[in-house]
């Protein structure tokens, strides 16, 4: 199944008209790179530490440097970035882009960088409660 | 960790965040298509892709908005005026919601108001909390009072209390008024108002020196008496009134206050109440007249003062052997004052309260039925409005808005009910505590219906809400209410009657056991006697051969009154509050009372010659007082059979002697039959001492007449008047008013129930009737088939009550366990009936079955006029 028509799978289930019909077929097509809520916070607060960043920006970032094992979806990104500004993790200005244009640009607040030390240490603990619970079925 | 500030933000700027998201998300989707240009595809084709993997713009909108306040602010509005549109619509759904609830809240907040002002509430006063009643107290004597050396010595000895004021209560009779006046006079120490931390409304109250020996008499008015008497006059203090053949100077006026024990008329300084002042008063050690409070130091506790006040009391019994006998078990104790304001009341009242919560769970109940029918009619719109892409939690929100909103108005209505209610509610509560002039409907009282209304709001919104979401369907089809709704309906109505028949049960049992109270027989003939009271003038008639005097002008006047057959005085007359209620201790001439036995005690009442007569209380053996049974005379006494039987079961006791403390003896020479002093009180036994040998200064009058008792009232006082024109007749009513009287606090307790229960009924009825009206026009197709396959119309209607009584069935067993389990807890309120009453138990089974079939009644007969060709073609 192609990328496109994950998304396209995806975008119909926001689209609240056929929200019975597909939703099951959507929780079955689900594609493993989908993110949990919790872990594109995560993300998108670790790619912000680095530099400030606007919402395409962002995705890119996150697709190169995982090889493109994780793609975010602009569905998932968008919310996810007004929520973490709501919360107060990252503020936002508008400024150029690269190419000229007007862009919104994300940076992480001080309570966003303590946020994201606690995130990286569950996230740590997760992985490394998964990684013992996987080496001790071999 | 929401930053509520930026939050906040988003309200304002709800135009521009739009713009900036549109901005936001353009430039995305353009950087997405300048990228598919970089990898080689053509622009158009570019923007194609670009648009497919980007999706709904919309959509994603949507959810970024959800992260916003704003959306949350609107769509509360959106909800709240959807739900006023649709209640406006359906006018007679909401407004039988809001009557339910107005009655459910109304209840609550109303008994609430009471809970609140004379039980949660601390006493008005700076340091109330800390106050306690001191009480000296004898085996199987509540209450000795205290001599006035027995407070000196508390005072001194006590480490635990920082204050210690003395108080009695008595009538005096003010001149100056209008008319002479007998008014109910507090005597208190100078610092009694200051120990408790009352302010004066006007004026003073009083201060170190107004009790000195030679001090001027000053008064301090009640609130209630100076509005009642003097209309609220400003100009009252400096007024001087003659009381006690001196002038008193009023230099203050009381705020509204409750007060304890009772609420007296006017308050004077310790020294200036005569009686107080007598030698024999102020000599005398052990028992007394006075009531005393004590103030606890800051840090101490009750139960310290308690620990304290047993060793004093040791050590006073060590020093006075003679004032405070050790083997009648003299004893100190201290309970909080804020208790004894609502001594006995208390159980009453939380009861009151537990069964309006009650009536509100029923409400709730009906209520939540209510709104399930009413969004199983809406099935259609919902599912549309999820189709036009409302969300599960919307649509739940709406429901809940919707249902909050009918709540806050019945709420509103409710707290009005309770409004109109308090003045009623006011003067029920006054018979059981002072505290009732605090009621009020103040910010408590607000934040509780405001709480209370939320709750049944949220309770009865979201149980359709959870029938819904038990029902989630794609699509609507006409047809059977689906089964969880309908059982949750049935559960709720299984609910309210288990709860109704509670409540039935509960005033079922009080009626009942009112009931067996008033038709109590107390011993004598209560009818055509007129009763009145007379407070001699304690300064005129000073000693007991005048005061026997006066009594007997009284009791001749009275006499020479035309039809009037008998005439007779004793100290208090039956029905009265607290009449035959405290014992006394006596000897039997002859008798030692051995060691850990008990001494014999009896109630003492004062009879005059005639009273026997008037009241109709028969002779049993021996002769009644006669108007020779003076103090020149030989001590004599009546007593009653229930001690006669007692103390001489085998011979008659009459010429026996016996004695209060054992220094005079009074010969028995009558006995006369048992008679209930209080109709829920069973005799006791009684001695009677002549009115002639121990004049008493207050005295209570039964004039027996065969005359009209309105047309004797004149009469009876010009002849008092005749006597003595300054005598003040006080409380003049027909001895049947008392009875009826003494009946009205468990008579307005039942009616307060009654009326509960009475709601609870009205409610549940309307509840099943609902419901089954429901099924019935969901069963229309049914009906019709079988009344077309031959099915009689009489088969029609008896299945259709059969399924509304089995509900009522389930409901009444579930009650009558819950209320067979429970009702124990009513035995003390119950009078000769047993919380178990079986009649009680058959005759409600029997009315709530009655309505719930008359409920079920009107909706079976219009099952039974289906027309079934109608009936199959709508199919």
């Amino acid at each position: 199944m192609s990328t496109v028509n994950r998304s396209l799978l995806l975008t119909i289930d926001k689209t609240p008209t056929q929200n019975y019909i597909f939703r099951k077929e959507v929780a079955l097509a689900r594609p493993k790179q989908d993110l949990l809520q919790g872990t594109l916070d995560l993300l998108i607060l670790q790619t912000l530490a680095l530099e400030p960043m606007h919402g395409w920006g962002i995705s890119q970032r996150i697709q190169q440097i995982s090889r493109d094992v994780l793609r975010v979806n602009q569905g998932s990104l968008y919310p996810a970035l007004h929520r973490l500004e709501q919360q107060g993790w990252i503020d936002s200005e508008w400024d150029a882009s690269e190419n000229n244009r007007q862009a919104k640009y994300y940076r992480l607040t001080r309570t966003g960088r303590k946020q994201l030390l606690e995130e990286r240490e569950n996230w740590a603990r997760m992985a490394d409660a998964v990684t013992r619970i996987l080496q001790t079925q071999e | 960790m929401v930053s509520p500030l930026i939050r906040l933000r988003t309200l304002f700027r709800r135009k521009r965040l739009e713009q900036e998201l549109d901005a936001e998300l353009q430039f995305h989707l353009d950087m997405q298509v300048a990228e598919y240009v970089r990898q080689g595809m053509s622009p158009e084709r570019a923007r194609v892709a670009a648009r497919q993997l980007f999706g709904g713009v919309e959509g994603i909108k949507d959810d970024v908005r959800d992260t916003w306040l704003t959306r949350l602010v609107e769509t509360g509005v959106q909800d709240a005026r959807y739900s006023l549109r649709g209640l406006r619509k359906h006018a007679g759904y909401t407004l039988a919601v809001i009557v339910t609830m107005a009655l459910g809240i109304g209840a609550n907040s109303a008994i609430f108001s009471v809970v609140n002002a004379v039980l949660l509430q601390p006493l008005p006063y700076t340091r109330g909390d800390d106050m306690v009643l001191l009480r000296q107290e004898r085996t199987g004597v509540e209450s000795v009072g205290f001599s006035l050396k027995d407070i000196d010595d508390l005072r001194t000895m006590s480490k635990t209390l920082d204050a210690v004021v003395e108080y009695h209560s008595m009538y005096f009779i003010l001149l100056g008024g209008a008319e002479p006046a007998r008014v109910t006079t507090g005597v208190v120490s100078w610092d009694y108002f200051d120990v408790l931390g009352v302010e004066p409304l006007l004026g003073r109250t009083f201060r170190a020196g107004d009790d000195a020996h030679d001090a001027k008499p000053v008064l301090v008015l009640s609130h209630e008496y100076w509005q009642r008497v003097f209309k609220g006059d400003p100009a009252i203090v400096g007024r001087v009134f003659d009381m006690n053949d001196r002038p008193h100077v009023v230099v203050g006026v009381l705020p509204e206050l409750p007060m304890f024990p009772k609420a007296n008329d006017v308050y004077m300084p310790r020294t200036a109440c005569p009686f107080r002042m007598l030698s024999q008063t102020l000599d005398r050690r052990g028992g007394g007249m006075a009531a005393a409070f004590g103030r606890r130091a800051p840090g101490t506790t009750v139960d310290a003062t308690t620990t304290e006040l047993d060793t004093i009391g040791q050590q006073l019994t060590a020093t006075y052997p003679r004032a405070y006998p050790v083997n009648r078990g003299h004893r100190l104790t201290a309970t909080p004052l804020r208790r004894e304001f609502t001594r006995g009341f208390e159980s009453t009242l939380l009861f009151l309260l537990g069964t309006a919560g009650f009536v509100l769970l029923i409400v709730c109940a009906s209520v939540a039925n209510l709104a399930i029918a009413r969004a199983l009619r809406r099935d259609r719109e919902f599912a549309l409005r999820a189709a036009l892409g409302a969300s599960r939690s919307r649509l739940l929100r709406q429901l809940v808005t919707e249902s909050v909103i009918l709540s806050f108005a019945g709420g509103a209505a409710g707290l009005l009910l309770a409004f109109v209610g308090r003045n009623v509610l006011v003067s029920y509560v006054e018979r059981f505590t002072t505290r009732a002039v605090e009621i009020r409907i103040d910010g408590t009282v607000l934040l509780f219906t405001l709480v209370v209304s939320l709750v049944t709001g949220l309770v009865a919104g979201m149980l359709p809400a959870i029938s819904r979401r038990l029902n989630r369907r794609p699509v609507t089809i006409p047809g059977p209410t689906p089964v969880a709704r309908r059982d949750i309906r049935r559960a709720l109505i299984v609910a309210q009657v288990a709860a109704s028949f509670m409540l039935l049960i509960g005033a079922g049992l009080m009626l009942r056991s009112l009931m067996k109270l008033a038709g109590v027989d107390p011993g004598f003939n209560a009818e055509s006697v007129l009763t009145l009271q007379i407070d001699m003038n304690f300064s005129k008639y000073r000693d007991a051969a005048e005061r026997a005097a006066y009594l007997d002008r009284i009791l001749t006047s009275l006499r020479e009154i035309p039809e009037v057959s008998e005439v007779g005085a004793s100290g208090t007359i039956p029905f009265l509050e607290g009449a035959g209620q405290a014992l006394s201790s006596f000897v039997v001439q002859g008798r030692q009372v051995e060691r850990g036995h008990d001494v014999p005690r009896a109630t003492v009442l004062f009879a005059s010659d005639g009273y026997f007569g008037a009241m109709g209380i028969p002779l049993v053996s021996g002769r009644f007082f006669t108007r020779h049974d003076t103090l020149d005379e030989p001590l004599v006494a009546i007593v009653n059979r229930s001690l006669a039987e007692r103390y001489w079961p085998d011979t008659d006791p009459v010429g026996q002697r016996i004695s209060g403390e054992g220094v005079e003896w009074h010969t028995i020479v009558g006995v006369v039959e048992n008679v209930r002093q209080q109709l829920s009180l069973d005799p006791r036994d009684e001695i009677y001492a002549p009115m002639g040998q121990m004049p008493y200064l207050t005295s209570n009058w039964a004039i027996r007449s065969t005359r009209d008792l309105s047309e004797l009232g004149p009469l009876v006082r010009a002849a008092v008047q005749r006597v003595e024109p300054d005598q003040p007749i006080y409380r003049m009513r027909p001895l049947t008013e008392l009875r009826s009287a003494s009946l009205a606090p468990p008579r307005l307790t039942a009616a307060l129930l009654g009326i509960f229960a009475l709601l609870a009924l009205v409610i549940t009825a309307t509840g099943i009737a609902g419901v089954i009206a429901f099924s019935v026009t969901q069963r229309t197709q049914e009906f019709g088939v079988r009344v077309a396959l031959g099915a009689n119309r009489r088969d029609v209607v008896s299945m259709v009550v059969a399924e509304g009584l089995r509900l009522t069935l389930t409901g009444l067993a579930i009650g009558a366990a819950a209320a067979l389990l429970l009702s124990g807890g009513l035995s003390t309120m119950l009078f000769r009936i047993e919380p178990t009453d079986t009649v009680t138990y058959v005759a409600v089974s029997s009315v709530l079955l009655l309505v719930a079939s008359a409920a079920c009644l009107l909706p079976a007969l219009r099952a039974a006029s289906v027309n079934p060709i109608d009936a199959l073609r709508a199919a």
